[in-house]
């Protein structure tokens, strides 16, 4: 696990680097507290009786939450990460209760007038290994020279 | 083709708050008493009138979330009055082993106060 408290310098990785990942478990609680903090009161969100009667096989969690934790994964790896682009897109269904695992690598820098960059692909996996949501990300990084 | 344009009470810290909470966040930035800022997700959240064109209604019950791409700019603060623009970007077809599939992209541009970009969110709905 990273530490939002600890800078991360632009200087200081590589392409190639894996950032730590984020492991977590999410209840039926915390998904529909979720559902309703981003406006997305559905049944399919609540619980997995109302999910079925959607023709889904339980409860799942918003895409948007998924998006929500890969911002999670790149914010929590330190201090001075500020995400400039998050893009995800939802190949299976991510359900709660079961340990999932986020991961970021970075796949690019660049440097220019508007500040230290890097590219990240994302993937979050479930506990089966099945990549049920893919995406990248850009981030502005501090600098040694200017943190 | 812009399909909706709402203009939404001033975001409460209490909202911030709660959206961070309810991500797990726990860094001070997003959960803290001094200088507030919202999660990079959270303007996911806003709901217009319209999700999509009245003419497109119909395929709303079959449609899936496929997937969703944000650009950030400002941060969004407490008291900050946002402004979210709505209209189908793209429109496309793919073809794979489960059959053909029909994509239509919905962009929110969201400003605020300032006309200052906050998010450009593009909706990705998947409809068989």
């Amino acid at each position: 696990m990273g530490d939002m408290n600890q800078p991360v310098y632009f200087e200081d990785v590589e392409v190639g680097d894996e950032l730590p990942p984020l492991r977590l478990t999410l209840s039926s609680e915390q998904v529909f507290r979720y559902a309703l903090a981003a406006n997305m009161p559905g049944g399919r969100f609540k619980s997995d009786e109302e999910a079925r009667t959607e023709g889904l096989p339980g409860q799942i969690v918003p895409g948007n939450m998924s998006l929500a934790l890969f911002a999670r994964l790149l914010t929590e790896w330190g201090e001075g990460v500020r995400v400039r682009r998050l893009s995800a897109t939802f190949r299976g269904l991510v359900r709660p209760n079961v340990p999932l695992v986020a991961h970021a690598v970075i796949t690019e820098k660049h440097a220019s007038d508007h500040g230290c960059f890097i590219e990240c692909d994302l993937i979050l996996e479930d506990h089966e290994g099945e990549r049920r949501v893919t995406g990248t990300a850009t981030v502005l990084m501090a600098t040694r020279a200017a943190p | 083709m812009e399909f909706d344009r709402t203009t939404f009470e001033p975001i409460t810290a209490a909202e911030i708050r709660e959206y961070a909470a309810a991500c797990g966040e726990v860094n001070p930035a997003y959960t803290g008493e001094v200088d507030l800022v919202a999660p990079p997700t959270f303007a996911v959240r806003l709901r217009g009138r319209h999700f999509m064109p009245k003419e497109l209604h119909g395929l709303g019950r079959n449609g899936f979330d496929a997937g969703k791409d944000m650009e950030l700019g400002d941060p969004i603060r407490p008291g900050d009055v946002l402004t979210a623009v709505s209209v189908v970007h793209d429109v496309y077809e793919k073809t794979g082993r489960s059959g053909t599939m029909n994509f239509i992209v919905f962009r929110t541009t969201v400003t605020n106060q300032d006309e200052k970009m906050v998010a450009i969110i593009d909706q990705r709905m998947m409809f068989r």
